[in-house]
């Protein structure tokens, strides 16, 4: 709750909600993440599961006391993701992200990734 | 002598071959099927049948569907089948659809899950209930007729919960009404759950180069089903 407090108010955008173009996971998404609002969070890799069902980011990030809040991002099913452009070694600990999706209805710091944007400015979108 | 009978032979089966039951066969049997092979993906993903509510729910239904739970008891949680006719219209993972001499065969990715549908052959009797159940069908014209019944009861109709009971009947035109789209209109009929049949329809795009990944459900869900 404290790291939402923190993050929140500089990163909330609200988005209209839409099922077109929305990114693939199948696991009830929508009623584990409040799919009406998007967070923007800048964190460090620390691991890259690439399994099914989903495949998860996890990734630290510094509050403004500057300590680390562990932040986990789930992602859709491999394959739709390969169809999208990842590859199991898209990521790897150390790379610095900015991770873009829906937050955790229960305010942990756990999102619905849309898309993360590298340091050089290159993005991968979870969505086909 | 042998020139008479000859000639009378090719009359004879010239005569037969231009009778209107002949025309007729050879018609069928050289009019190709429509070609509904192919990868298939929803155009549109929306899990819900009613996304605004309003489902016409008997009481038996509408009590069934009050105890549901998405984060605790849809079946997919533990990597349960989605079954007929959630994966048809509730599905955000491509399907391949392969047609053979005497069944139709959809390959579904996620869930992996195999759907035959008989086309020479009506529905067994006394049928154990299955979550795909067991489904026959026809063309009529350029659509194809599926008739599934044999459902077990441990399925939901699409992705917000909507119950069902093992009396469900499911009929589905499917056609290719484009080369890139196919269109599968889908009536619900289930007394038992509902006062009237429910009808829904799935527009599917072609995906031309994609092919039927695996996919290991089990792998790494950290989801947790507590239905029974």
């Amino acid at each position: 709750m404290r790291t939402r407090l923190l993050i929140s108010p500089v990163t909330a955008v609200l988005l209209l909600l839409s099922f077109t173009g929305a990114t693939y996971a199948h696991h009830g998404f929508v009623s584990w993440f409040d799919m009406s609002h998007s967070v923007t969070v800048k964190g460090t890799v620390t691991n890259f599961d690439w399994t099914n069902p989903h495949a998860y980011i996890y990734f630290d990030v510094k509050d403004e006391k500057g300590a680390i809040v562990k932040w986990s991002a789930e992602l859709g099913a491999l394959a739709m993701l390969a169809r999208a452009g990842w590859k199991r070694d898209s990521l790897k600990p150390g790379n610095e992200i900015t991770a873009i999706g829906n937050p955790a209805k229960d305010g942990k710091p756990i999102m619905h990734l849309d898309k993360i944007v590298f340091a050089n400015g290159q993005e991968l979108s979870s969505a086909l | 002598m042998w020139n008479r009978l000859i000639f009378s032979a090719a009359a004879v089966a010239a005569i037969f071959a231009l009778s209107p039951a002949s025309r007729g066969r050879n018609a069928a049997q050289q009019r190709p099927l429509p070609d509904i092979s192919g990868v298939w993906l929803v155009e549109n993903f929306q899990p819900r049948l009613f996304p605004k509510g309003g489902a016409p729910f008997t009481p038996w239904a509408e009590m069934k569907f009050k105890a549901t739970d998405l984060q605790t008891n849809d079946p997919n949680l533990a990597c349960l089948p989605m079954g007929v006719p959630r994966f048809m219209i509730a599905v955000p993972y491509p399907m391949e659809i392969l047609p053979m001499p005497t069944r139709i065969i959809i390959i579904h990715e996620g869930p992996q899950v195999m759907r035959q549908i008989y086309m020479n052959r009506q529905h067994p009797k006394d049928l154990d209930p299955t979550y795909s159940g067991d489904a026959i069908g026809k063309w009529e014209g350029n659509t194809l007729v599926v008739d599934t019944i044999g459902f077990n009861d441990k399925t939901w109709l699409d992705g917000g919960g909507l119950p069902h009971s093992e009396k469900m009947h499911v009929v589905e035109r499917i056609r290719r009404v484009d080369h890139d789209t196919l269109v599968d209109a889908i009536t619900i009929d289930d007394p038992m759950a509902y006062t009237k049949p429910i009808t829904a329809q799935q527009v599917y795009k072609l995906k031309p180069g994609w092919e039927i990944q695996e996919y290991v459900c089990e792998e790494n869900n950290k989801y947790t089903y507590q239905g029974k």
